[in-house]
């Protein structure tokens, strides 16, 4: 082409485009008159969006790796059980899904009836069988294969997973649920009775609901269609205690529960039996819930979707939360954060208040430190009054005003070794303990000089503290211990901190003789407290033992009576005291803060915490998720 | 050449091998997976203790662990995260795109705007230009990257966001922003005084006009290309490819680029209401498909190029190629930006499009136009941070190469034969300036790919560097390890291959085996 022609072509083409400029473009004009011309798709529906510090990954929350509060979350937005604590924490029956109530005393006896309209999404009835299985699970009583033969390489790849899949072997076990050794399933499959081996104080909270529909188990493990049929065939291999059949099962209760990088294709894996309905999972980033439109019972959805976006950096959610990203979030209190928090202004609300975990200070009583009888030729009386001096020197009120406070106004000195602020039983065990008056709030350094010169003992005496060697606030509690600690003359503090301190614990127990450190509580059971205290127990590091605190936990671990559970542990705690085993200090402190477009949000101390009482949540317009 | 190479390969192995080993005890001493139970009242919690323990082995010394970890992992076996149960190589996989989608995009960016501005500075060293450029190069080569996220999200998240609120700029704004452009563009220009206030002038007029025309078409909230932009910015892409390839005395490259301009004037109509529709190709849209068409625009580019044929018709080929792809391009950013009214509508977004959190908006929905708008009102902020911290870098490294490259005697011989300043600049200076950069490049390339670790953590993005921290903080040894393993290969290849891309590209350096 010569190049004149070529100049005429393009002048042609540049007269055309000219010419297709005068026509009017296509309709732009969408509900808000700019879509590009064509529906975009987008979803309108509103929604409250939740900041979570760790991501959603398996709906079985009862096996070993499903075992995570991220999880937890989600499933009690989906799933209803018997009970649930209300913001006293106290146990709330919820005769939506069905009623309990112990039939026989001796041996414990426990009936479930579930209620009739309770079912899970995919139709098929929440019932006795459910239960049953959640039943065989965690009791690890059916397991044909103990753990120990369990042969893994470092990875965690079970070596011999032929021998491994041929056995029945449930992984996620609960030593408690195991105390229940035989249940029967009614005809009808709505009630399920639970005998216990032995009697059971915190029965209550053993077994509370089904982590996964049965029957879904039944039809993915055993290749079987109808619902109604694998719900059968789940009850027959438990009854009749089929090892091949429960082999599958078990295989697929542990595995085929997890997932991967967005919800499976198979809706049957996330069923629901409560509120809402898992609709969408991005891993690592969110998961959405929709309300369950066959829902019928008392906590129904109020909020149409419930979206939980996770971020690890409380700081950054801070960020998300003024960016209309989030509405809600509850991440672990600092200094730092709450500040940034309360600048956020008027239209964010910030609430302080407690969470689960709470600090402590326990003295080694056997390695032969300042605290030992052995160390004073074995006088007991020397190394009790040595104890008592140095609790009553801790400045735990102290402590409490400088750090908790600025976090939590309302902070105050947790009194209590087993019981949770703000329960129902705080109140009663915290009076029966005595804790208060042994070792008071405004350091008694008369009384420990008394107690240190009737001991006879040459001060200043020193004393190892073990703490977390990069917790911030540890830092500063020790700093605080030492101060007012070594300015009574009496002790003299040695940091003994390190970043391997919870195997040092019970590993290196002549390394320290004192330690200050966090206990979680997961729920309001009374038993929880023997494998702190207890003889020879797990959690007990120090070498305590006191045969009557031993006859005392026997005694409540089979009381069923809250009003004599209260009694007990007010005398074992009373013991704990004027044994001086260690000082109780404060509960974490938690901080809520949301968008005050979002309505209802009642956090409480132990899990779910901010997810509690979803039912009273609502907006009123602009949040994270609806037009603004 | 080949022994060099088998040789660096055996060693990169060894050194692999050596690593691993040095690593997973590191790994193995830092964790402790029992962490969560030791603190934990659950009554349960001892029983767990026994199974967790049981299960990962811990009473075995760590070096059997090692073995055990080091034989499944050569025979292909990652292991699996044991606290969530997902297979390593999942994890791997969906971090390792995420990563690529945020680092590409940076790094592209940081290199191309990087080079130039170096080489621009280098053109005009020790004049005040070159100062600016070098003050502002070690302030972002000293700002840590976790501070500069932050202020990111403050300024370009909330703050842009409250300003799209009510998107005005008062006029003073605009002057001074007009002003201080003016400033510096002359400022690169260099010159006499009247041809740097020329510049000046027409710089600031250029930027004053283009913020009065956003802000009386409401330009801000919507956003597009129409008729007049489309066309003042192809011609300037027109002139500005063909200037940067073969200079604008080439006239055949000239009409190619032009005949680029006014054949993407045409199609635009056609392409953007009826092509990228609901009843046509939207539906299909996928990132595969743009590219084909992104192709399809270089083949017809290029084809331009050849019809106004020549002795030198490469050239203009060349140049046809580059105009046509960028002008489809485009039209492809109007369709784009013409949903973001909608986007900023949509419930999920609630008028606050630029996002701080994540690589998506929730509960979005929206077809292939509306998920591209979403990726990158995410990806801007994490990938500006990631930018002004490496982008200083490559000013730095490209003004020095080409200070030395343009001080060397065959650029004065080139000169000395008459050629023209943009030939001896851009063909004999700044192509032999290019050589000292390829042995940074890969290393820099595949050093990102570890993922930017403390970026992806604070925009929470699912990648690389947040799979390492978040598995490391729950004692989860085998996607750490996975993770270091591969960063430790790649980092060894890179290396190897930064080595014999130098060798090829410069014959003075000989590979001696």
């Amino acid at each position: 082409m010569k190049i004149r022609r070529l100049t005429a072509f393009v002048a042609g083409a540049a007269a055309a485009a000219l010419a297709i400029t005068a026509c009017t473009p296509p309709d732009e004009t969408g509900d808000d008159g700019n879509t590009g011309g064509d529906d975009s798709g987008i979803v309108t529906d509103t929604a409250v969006t939740v900041g979570w510090n760790q991501p959603f990954y398996e709906y079985n929350t009862s096996s070993a790796t499903g075992n995570a509060t991220a999880n937890a979350n989600i499933l009690y937005l989906m799933q209803e059980s018997f009970n649930y604590y209300d913001p006293e924490l106290n146990l709330v029956p919820n005769e939506d899904f069905g009623t309990y109530s112990i039939v026989n005393e001796d041996p414990l006896t426990i009936e479930y009836v579930f209620a009739d309209d309770i079912a899970w999404s995919d139709g098929t009835p929440v019932d006795a069988v459910d239960l049953m299985l959640q039943w065989a699970a965690t009791s690890g009583n059916l397991n044909t294969l103990a753990d120990e033969d369990i042969e893994t390489d470092e990875e965690g790849n079970v070596v011999n997973q032929d021998e491994v899949d041929a056995n029945v072997y449930f992984n996620g076990t609960s030593a408690t649920v195991g105390y229940i050794t035989e249940v029967e399933v009614s005809d009808d499959n709505k009630t399920l009775t639970a005998t216990y081996d032995r009697n059971y104080a915190d029965w209550e909270v053993n077994l509370t609901g089904a982590a996964v529909p049965a029957h879904v188990v039944a039809m993915h493990a055993l290749e079987i269609e109808d619902p109604t049929e694998a719900k059968q065939a789940v009850k027959d291999a438990i009854e009749n205690n089929d090892t091949e059949a429960l082999a599958k099962i078990s295989k697929f209760w542990n595995e085929g529960f997890a997932f991967g990088d967005t919800l499976p294709e198979d809706t049957s894996l996330y069923l629901s039996n409560g509120a809402y309905l898992l609709t969408e999972m991005v891993a690592g980033q969110y998961v959405t819930l929709e309300a369950n439109p066959d829902f019928t019972g008392a906590h129904a959805a109020t909020v149409e979707r419930i979206t939980v976006r996770y971020n690890e950096d409380p700081m950054q959610q801070v960020l998300a939360l003024e960016n209309g990203e989030i509405d809600v979030m509850a991440p672990q209190a600092t200094a730092d954060l709450v500040e940034a928090l309360n600048d956020l202004g008027d239209d964010y609300t910030v609430e302080t208040g407690i969470d689960g975990t709470y600090e402590h200070v326990d003295l080694q009583v056997t390695n032969g430190g300042p605290f030992d009888p052995a160390t004073y030729g074995g006088d007991a009386e020397t190394a009790l009054k040595v104890r008592q001096a140095f609790l009553k020197l801790v400045p735990r009120q102290e402590i409490v005003d400088k750090l908790i406070v600025p976090l939590n106004p309302e902070a105050e000195v947790r009194q209590s070794y087993n019981v949770v602020p703000g329960s129902p039983m705080y109140d009663g065990v915290t009076e029966a303990n005595g804790q208060a008056e042994a070792f008071p709030l405004e350091n008694d350094v008369a009384g420990a000089e008394a107690l240190m010169a009737e001991a006879g003992v040459e001060t200043p005496v020193d004393v190892r503290i073990l703490f977390a060697a990069s917790n911030a606030r540890r830092q500063q509690e020790y700093a605080i211990m030492a101060e007012a600690i070594n300015g009574s003359g009496l002790f003299n503090l040695v940091d003994a901190s390190s970043d391997d301190w919870g195997s040092m614990l019970s590993a290196a127990t002549d390394q320290y003789d004192a330690a200050l450190f966090g206990w979680q509580s997961t729920s309001t059971a009374v038993t929880a407290g023997n494998a702190n205290f207890g003889t020879g127990e797990i959690n007990n590091f120090y070498g305590y033992s006191n045969p009557e605190v031993d006859e005392l936990q026997d005694q409540l671990s089979t009381e069923t009576d809250p009003a004599e559970q209260e009694r007990l542990l007010g005398e074992i705690e009373a013991h704990l005291v004027n044994d001086a085993f260690g000082v109780t200090i404060f509960q974490f402190p938690s901080v809520t803060a949301y968008r005050n477009t979002v309505t209802g949000i009642t956090p409480i101390t132990i899990s779910p915490t901010v997810f509690y009482g979803f039912w009273e949540w609502g907006t009123t317009g602009d949040t994270a998720d609806s037009e603004g | 050449m080949l022994i060099f190479v088998i040789r660096r390969v055996l060693m990169g192995l060894a050194l692999l091998l050596v690593s691993s080993f040095v690593m997973y005890m590191l790994v193995d001493f830092t964790i402790d997976p029992l962490s969560d139970l030791r603190t934990s009242t659950d009554p349960s919690a001892p029983l767990q203790m026994e199974q967790r323990t049981e299960m990962l082995n811990l009473n075995a010394p760590p070096w059997v662990r090692y073995f055990d970890w080091l034989g499944a992992f050569v025979t292909g076996d990652f292991g699996v995260a044991w606290r969530t149960g997902r297979s390593v190589s999942d994890l791997l996989g969906s971090a390792m795109i995420s990563t690529l989608q945020l680092v590409s995009f940076a790094t592209v960016a940081a290199i191309v705007l990087g080079v130039a501005v170096g080489i621009v500075s280098a053109l005009r060293q020790y004049t005040t230009f070159d100062y600016l450029i070098t003050f502002f190069a070690f302030l972002m080569f000293s700002l840590p990257s976790f501070w500069v996220a932050v202020l990111l999200k403050q300024w370009g998240a909330i703050g842009f966001n409250d300003f799209l609120a009510d998107p005005v700029i008062a006029i003073p704004v605009i002057i001074g922003i007009a002003v201080v452009t003016g400033f510096v563009w002359q400022l690169a220009v260099g010159g006499d005084l009247k041809r740097r206030v020329i510049h000046a002038g027409l710089a600031a007029l250029a930027v004053a006009l283009v913020l009065l025309y956003m802000q009386l078409t409401d330009w801000w909230l919507r956003p597009r290309l129409d008729w007049v932009l489309l066309t003042v910015t192809s011609l300037g892409i027109a002139l500005t490819v063909t200037t940067l390839s073969t200079g604008l005395r080439n006239r055949r490259s000239l009409y190619t680029a032009l005949s680029c301009v006014a054949l993407g004037l045409v199609l635009y109509y056609p392409v953007r209401y009826f092509l990228f529709s609901n009843a046509w190709l939207t539906p299909y849209m996928n990132y595969g498909v743009a590219l084909l068409l992104g192709l399809v625009a270089i083949g017809v580019g290029a084809l331009i190029g050849w019809l106004w044929r020549g002795p030198d018709w490469k050239q203009s080929a060349r140049t046809g190629a580059i105009s046509a792809f960028l002008i489809a391009f485009l039209i492809f950013l109007d369709k784009v930006m013409s949903y973001w009214g909608a986007y900023m509508a949509a419930p999920a977004i609630g008028g606050r499009p630029i996002q701080t959190i994540g690589d998506r908006a929730p509960n979005l929905g929206g077809n292939f136009w509306v998920q591209v708008l979403d990726q990158y009102t995410h990806l801007i902020l994490p990938t500006l941070s990631l930018m002004l911290i490496s982008f200083a870098g490559y000013t730095r490294f490209s003004r020095g190469s080409m200070l030395e490259v343009m001080n060397q005697d065959y650029i004065r011989t080139a000169r000395a034969k008459g050629i023209n300043e943009r030939t001896v600049v851009m063909r004999h200076g700044f192509r032999n300036s290019l050589i000292p950069l390829a042995s940074i490049i890969p290393v820099d390339v595949i050093g990102l790919i570890g993922g930017a670790l403390i970026t992806e953590r604070i925009f929470s993005r699912p990648g690389m560097g947040q799979l390492f921290i978040a598995n490391l903080n729950a004692d989860d040894i085998a996607p750490v390890m996975a993770y270091l393993v591969i960063i430790a290969f790649l980092a060894i290849l890179a290396n190897i291959i930064a080595d014999l891309l130098y060798a090829a590209l410069d014959p003075r350096i000989r590979v001696n085996a």
